[in-house]
């Protein structure tokens, strides 16, 4: 029997048909402007799935749910057709639900140790559940907000239930994902500015290689993120600034080279050797003012693939226009590849902005001596 | 503590077991035919490589029969020292005539052909091109090489030629463009002449494993380079005797020089033994029979227009193959085992490909069609395909 916490957040969404970029903060306004719930709708969608696996196609799909009481998991489990039996309710929530109730539901699904949290919502949940349980636990959501930047949303809720069927059959494992968000108090005042908050895990299918039969597992994620960063180490040149750029595959090109590179930050490399780490513009233009030649590396990150200018405003164009946009490499394992069509930029520069479309693609390096070519594509911030 | 040196063995196949990764031998009681009996059950059997149904045909079986009293069952060595007889002289020779290129060579399997040639055609300072969804034996091969890689999105030459483009910066020795021609799990061909023309504008060489186009493809089964008029214009057309041809064994036909090349070069090739003599005979009787009865090669085509034709009449989606390989997408994993488990129920044989081997949207079964398949067959599995479809709600 398998351990599932389930978390719905019954506002998640409802910013999104009446104008608003979310609805942290704002929930009385949404409602205001005539917003509904559309989050329960897209959970249901999802557990109907589940039983309809087990009715219809036979599936075991052997669950115990930990949940939330009432519109935040309970009533839902009840309605999409499970019984009493296979539901504990961890966490009583009140009348009008907040972030707080979410993050205490998720307290209780890690007391009673569960194996997997599987919520309903957008960045924001994502985020509210990330802050509370230890990063080991996976997470994977049901897409039903406004904005969903991180890596852990499934494409529908009918995909989510395929996930979660695959997991209980011990056929997933697991990769890292980032967890993002658009600062809402700052976009209201004009302001387009996504944070990186933290690199959490969920189910996902590993690499698998075509068969004359069937399919053979392919290298695991971890094997990949080590032969790119060999690779790196391979290229890497002497007297040579590197910026690496965050997230965890250059936090494995860092572990290659023996040193302790932020997962989330931007930290300078020469000569194999970290001269400084979690550095701001300010302190980028410092030591690019130092050394002659630059590479600046960096991985695509969050759903949308973005290189630059999200979650890394660090970079910004005066750091990007040192380095020279030919000194830029791009790495990314083939399943992150897998999900991410085309590499995107903004830069929040115009002239910076039409380079990158100008140069049309990009090289990725996805293994020991192995490469594929992106398009990128400039994404303006708010469209 | 003193090491357990084989705990691994149990622990690695109990966790597959567990995870339900394997593999489940099933047993076919006499002979693969369209017909067959799996586990003592009669069924149709949809997911055979046997599209020509040449594994049964008498002048292979003959063939096969008559050589054991002139050679023996063994060739009693490696090609390269005392294992190459006569007859495989002859196949070699029919088979460059019937592929129409210079030359031709044999290797043992299609795997051989792949993991040996290719890490002997490119190495360190020279560029390997390679689709997404290649098969794993092209890909073993790549990893043999020490040649740098780069992956293009599947059938999408447009991506092709911007990783070429990106290549010309470095200045590589060779570069060699590798490619499925027909893809197994989807039935789709690759567009041959893009890449052709791709391949000649950089001077880079061209390498299709069309192991599921021997038979099927170009006029009476000729291939790939037949299908899109390319014959002699692909530098190494690789394919196999174990699928339509009926028999086993790998493949290359091309210039001379590469045969010259391949066959002193390709390790696999050099260490292990030849065919024996009746499997020989079968390949030049299954070349014989591809080039003098036209209607089995007709007759797999009608197959696959008709069963294509009345699977989507009846609602299901049979994606974007254009090849005998059908595959009947239903959605989600469990629908697709489900809708296996009822057809084999209903006597038909056809395997589910489900998440995380395919898209988690795109979970499929996946038919094989064949020319020994009666119209009477067809619509046996046509309407078990209809009953089942309609029980699980698919159609």
């Amino acid at each position: 029997m398998h351990v599932l916490g389930f978390v719905v957040n019954p506002i998640a969404g409802m910013g999104g048909r009446v104008g608003l970029k979310g609805t942290d903060n704002v929930v009385e306004e949404a409602v205001e402007r005539g917003a509904e719930p559309v989050s329960g709708e897209r959970a249901i969608r999802t557990l109907k799935m589940l039983v309809k696996a087990r009715v219809e196609y036979k599936r075991e799909i052997p669950i115990t749910w930990v949940t939330v009481s009432g519109s935040m998991g309970a009533d839902l489990l009840e309605k999409a057709g499970f019984s009493p039996e296979e539901y504990v309710v961890a966490y009583e929530c009140g009348g009008t639900t907040t972030r707080k109730d979410t993050q205490e539901g998720c307290r209780e699904f890690q007391n009673r140790n569960v194996e997997l949290i599987v919520f309903c919502g957008g960045d924001g949940t994502a985020r509210d559940i990330f802050e509370v349980v230890d990063a080991e636990t996976p997470i994977v959501g049901i897409p039903a907000g406004v904005k969903m930047h991180s890596g852990v949303f499934g494409v529908n809720p009918e995909s989510v239930a395929e996930v979660i069927i695959a997991f209980t059959e011990g056929n997933l494992g697991l990769s890292e994902v980032e967890i993002m968000d658009l600062d809402e108090r700052a976009y209201r005042k004009g302001e387009w500015k996504i944070d990186l908050h933290g690199i959490a895990v969920t189910p996902f299918e590993e690499t698998y290689i075509q068969s004359a039969k069937m399919m053979v597992r392919g290298p695991s994620e971890e094997e990949l993120k080590r032969e790119i960063a060999d690779y790196i180490l391979e290229l890497m040149e002497e007297n040579t600034l590197y910026i690496l750029g965050s997230g965890s595959t250059l936090k494995a090109v860092g572990e290659e080279l023996g040193i302790d590179k932020t997962l989330l930050g931007i930290d300078a490399v020469i000569n194999g050797n970290m001269i400084e780490k979690d550095l701001n513009e300010k302190e980028l233009l410092h030591l690019l003012e130092k050394y002659n030649d630059s590479t600046l590396i960096v991985s695509p990150i969050g759903a949308q693939g973005f290189i630059l200018g999200r979650g890394n405003q660090q970079l910004s164009p005066a750091v990007i226009r040192k380095v020279g946009i030919d000194n830029i490499m791009v790495v990314a394992t083939p399943a992150k590849l897998q999900r991410t069509e085309n590499l995107r930029v903004d830069t929040g520069d115009m002239e910076l902005d039409k380079a990158f479309s100008e140069k049309r693609y990009f090289r990725i390096i996805t293994g020991y001596h192995t490469m594929a070519v992106r398009s990128v594509e400039v994404q303006v911030a708010g469209r | 503590m003193k090491r357990n040196p084989t705990a691994f063995l149990k622990e690695e196949y109990q966790k597959l077991v567990e995870q339900n990764l394997d593999w489940k031998l099933r047993v076919l009681e006499g002979p693969s035919a369209p017909r067959s009996v799996v586990e003592g059950k009669k069924v149709l059997m949809l997911c055979s490589n046997n599209y020509l149904n040449l594994s049964n045909h008498p002048r292979l079986k003959k063939a096969a029969k008559d050589i054991i009293d002139t050679h023996g069952v063994g060739s009693g060595s490696v090609r390269a020292i005392a294992g190459t007889m006569d007859i495989h002289m002859e196949v070699e020779k029919a088979l460059a005539r019937f592929k129409k290129t210079e030359a031709a060579l044999v290797y043992q399997t299609g795997f051989a052909a792949n993991s040996g040639l290719i890490p002997q055609l490119v190495d360190k300072g020279d560029l390997i091109i390679s689709d997404e969804l290649n098969h794993g034996s092209i890909i073993d091969g790549v990893r043999l090489s020490g040649a740098d890689r780069a992956i293009f999105k599947h059938r999408d030459y447009g991506n092709l030629e911007d990783v070429l483009n990106e290549a010309e910066k470095e200045n590589y020795r060779r570069i060699l463009i590798i490619t499925d021609g027909v893809f197994s799990m989807d039935g789709d061909v690759a567009r041959m002449d893009a890449i052709v023309n791709l391949a000649e504008e950089h001077g880079a060489m061209t390498y299709v494993d069309d192991a599921h186009g021997e038979g099927v493809l170009g006029e009476n089964g000729r291939g790939i380079g037949a299908h899109y008029n390319l014959e002699g214009k692909i530098h190494v057309e690789m394919g196999t005797f174990s699928k339509a041809y009926g028999v086993v064994g790998g493949l290359i036909a091309g210039s001379r020089d590469l045969v010259n090349f391949a066959f002193n070069k390709s390790r696999t090739w050099l260490l292990s033994a030849s065919h024996p003599p009746q499997v020989a005979a079968a390949q030049l009787a299954a070349i014989q029979v591809l080039e003098s009865e036209p209607q089995h090669w007709k007759r797999l085509w009608d197959n696959t227009r008709y069963f294509k034709k009345e699977l989507k009449s009846m609602g299901f989606d049979t994606g974007q193959s254009e090849t005998p390989i059908t595959p009947v997408i239903v959605g989600e994993s469990s629908v697709a085992k489900a809708l296996s488990d009822k057809l084999f129920e209903n006597g038909v044989f056809a395997l589910p490909i489900v998440f995380p081997m395919v898209a988690k949207d795109k979970a499929r079964i996946r038919t094989m069609m064949n020319a020994g398949l009666t119209d009477e067959d067809l619509t046996d599995a046509l309407q078990a395909f209809e009953k089942c479809g309609k029980e699980l709600k698919i159609i």
